[in-house]
């Protein structure tokens, strides 16, 4: 089976002031479908740039990255919009959720630029936000919850256009231990139930919890080993 | 995507974005309310004024009148014997003219005036005297409210005989019924066979009635005011209007009127043709210039209020940028948020356009008021005011929308 990530040679330069910034190297990954791989390395490393890259928000500089067997490295923005709204689902840091619409209609948008009819968009939210455990907040707006139940509404946003793709970039980084794992434990659970999981951290201990890490070190893939 | 709704969507977000922003919209459709006020206001005042212009020409008899009058041939030195031999405007003239045309001509009337003193057992005073032909008070826009008019009869008979305005009604006959009665015009008795309605026309409330000297009118048939009083044995007349309902007709006709009088009077341009319809036309023409300035001043607020609009909205962008960015991240495509951008700025564009046409209503009914003209709101001006308000919405939501669009998924995500 052709695997779900394939890049190869991948780099990323920016134009900095006076110099170029080489935050890629030359990155070549494979993500099988249904693996849970956790993106680590310190801050400069590279991966944020690799993350962005892998979620379509970017271009590579060079090399090839082909997802779910599309060719995506130069494809013109609308057509990344497409991809990203298609094939993969993001869970941000800090939520990222729009504060003036209620929990329903964040978790419905994906949907709206998918162009799912109005009826099927509501019933998709509400069993996603069944799935994640807050339905009951669905008519609640992001600033009335706390940081646990934004980070589950964001999951269930990133799952709801069922993406082959789950893109998590530091996704426990703004919440306590407690109600961290507890994520952590959803993102476990939608895993075994077959979904790609991608997370991005800099934390060993949540990168422990993965199947395989993939360690980045001056935009090069240092280290790539299995956990389990 | 307009089949799930988007559309709806898109309007309802755009309404939440100008609702939960309400100071900054309201300042960012400044510029179009006072457009829109500007342009209503200055054309609905315009209209009106034209308006009431038009029922003052209706009430005048119309505006399918070309009146001739006789004019110094001469325009400076001393006339020649050629000159001084013609006649002027005669009789003859208006006969002429009426049979060159049938057709076309629907009234011709006469108008001889002189002085004389009139005498009732309840009056006596030196008056104006008006000699009319057939066609004269239809043409002039008077009605009777009693008794007969002149017959072709009359006037070829000099029928001793008069109409009375309601000011000389009034004067000569304070008791009441005049009808039958006979007043004394000069030496001639004449009997009064007609009553004239009295004819009122404020062109403000409270200013007076234009048509009062109309009022004052004691009719005599023109034959008999150039034989009896005039002593003018080539029935000469001071002006001669033509009714011709055709505009479009009058134009040739004025030509060929202007050729036949030549030719009656001995090649001399002793007369003036003057086309009431083309004078209108050319007034109107001026009050053009009002309507210009009003649009112009209200195109130039769209204008500013556009920059202005240009600029809050690039500002308030600043503010969303972290919001496109996640929309993006989530599958937006930038034609998506060009669109949400759009349709944002359109419907500020719509609701300043609603507050402009209400305070346009309300400026032009205030001034009106004070000028004492009614308020006459033309759909057109609407039209053209919404119109604008769009125009103005939609090119000026353009660049800051194109920004917004172009914007790059990551930098935008990054941005605080």
């Amino acid at each position: 089976m052709l695997p779900l990530i394939q890049t190869t040679a991948i780099t990323k330069t920016y134009d900095a002031d006076q110099s170029v910034v080489h935050a890629l190297r030359g990155v070549d990954l494979w993500v099988k479908r249904g693996e849970f791989v956790a993106l680590i390395g310190p801050s400069g490393s590279g991966k944020s740039t690799l993350m962005a890259i892998l979620g379509c928000l970017d271009s590579p500089t060079s090399g090839q990255y082909t997802l779910d067997g599309q060719s995506v490295e130069a494809l013109p923005p609308p057509a990344l919009a497409r991809v990203r709204n298609e094939k993969i689902g993001f869970v941000f840091q800090y939520y990222n959720l729009l504060p003036r619409a209620n929990v329903l209609r964040n978790v419905e948008l994906p949907m709206l630029y998918a162009g799912v009819p109005r009826k099927e968009r509501t019933e998709r939210a509400k069993e996603l936000l069944d799935k994640v455990g807050i339905l009951e907040k669905a008519r609640q707006f992001p600033s009335q919850l706390s940081g646990g139940q934004r980070q589950r509404v964001a999951i269930a946003r990133a799952l709801v256009n069922r993406p082959a793709l789950l893109l998590a970039d530091e996704p426990t980084g703004s919440l306590d231990s407690r109600t961290g794992s507890e994520v952590l434990a959803l993102f476990r659970q939608l895993h075994r139930q077959g979904n790609t999981v991608i997370i991005v951290t800099h934390d060993p201990s949540i990168a422990a919890l993965a199947e395989r890490k993939v360690e980045l070190s001056d935009g090069l893939v240092a280290a790539a080993k299995s956990a389990a | 995507m307009t089949a799930s709704g988007a559309f709806w969507i898109r309007l309802s977000n755009a309404w939440m974005e100008i609702r939960e922003n309400l100071g900054r919209s309201i300042l960012q459709s400044l510029g179009i309310i006072l457009g829109v006020a500007s342009v209503l206001g200055g054309l609905s005042i315009s209209d009106s004024q034209r308006r009431r212009s038009d029922e003052l020409f209706v009430r005048l008899g119309g505006l399918d009148k070309l009146n001739v009058q006789p004019a110094q041939a001469a325009k400076d030195g001393t006339p020649t014997a050629l000159q001084m031999a013609n006649l002027g405007l005669r009789s003859k003239d208006a006969k002429d003219g009426a049979e060159m045309d049938r057709s076309q001509v629907f009234g011709v009337s006469t108008q001889k005036s002189g002085r004389a003193r009139v005498r009732s057992p309840f009056a006596d005073q030196d008056r104006a005297i008006t000699g009319i032909g057939v066609d004269y008070l239809r043409v002039e826009g008077y009605e009777l409210a009693a008794g007969r008019s002149f017959t072709s009869e009359d006037l070829r008979n000099n029928a001793p005989i008069a109409i009375l305005g309601s000011e000389p009604q009034e004067v000569f006959f304070p008791t009441g019924d005049p009808l039958g009665k006979t007043i004394r015009v000069g030496d001639v008795p004449v009997v009064v066979v007609g009553l004239l309605k009295e004819r009122v026309f404020h062109f403000r409330k409270s200013g007076r009635n234009i048509f009062r000297g109309r009022n004052r009118i004691i009719a005599l048939p023109a034959t008999l005011v150039q034989w009896r009083f005039e002593g003018d044995q080539y029935q000469k007349l001071e002006r001669v209007t033509f009714k011709i309902p055709q505009l479009s007709a009058m134009e040739l006709f004025s030509k060929n009127l202007s050729q036949l009088l030549v030719s009656n009077h001995r090649q001399q341009n002793d007369f003036r043709l003057d086309d009431v319809a083309a004078r209108v036309t050319k007034q109107r023409k001026n009050g053009d210039v009002y309507d210009v300035i009003f649009m112009l001043s209200g195109v130039l607020s769209l204008l500013g209020g556009g920059l202005v609009n240009v600029n809050i909205q690039l500002a308030s962008l600043k503010e969303r940028v972290r919001e496109v960015g996640i929309k993006m991240a989530i599958g937006s495509s930038g034609r998506e948020i060009f669109k949400e951008f759009m349709t944002e700025s359109m419907l500020l564009a719509g609701l300043g356009a609603l507050v402009g046409l209400a305070l346009g209503c309300a400026f032009s009914w205030f001034i009106l008021q004070t000028i004492e003209v009614p308020l006459y709101l033309r759909a057109s001006s609407f039209g053209l005011a919404v119109g604008l308000a769009t125009l103005s919405g939609f090119l000026f939501g353009l660049y800051p929308a194109f920004r917004a669009s172009r914007l790059s998924p990551m930098e935008a995500l990054r941005y605080d």
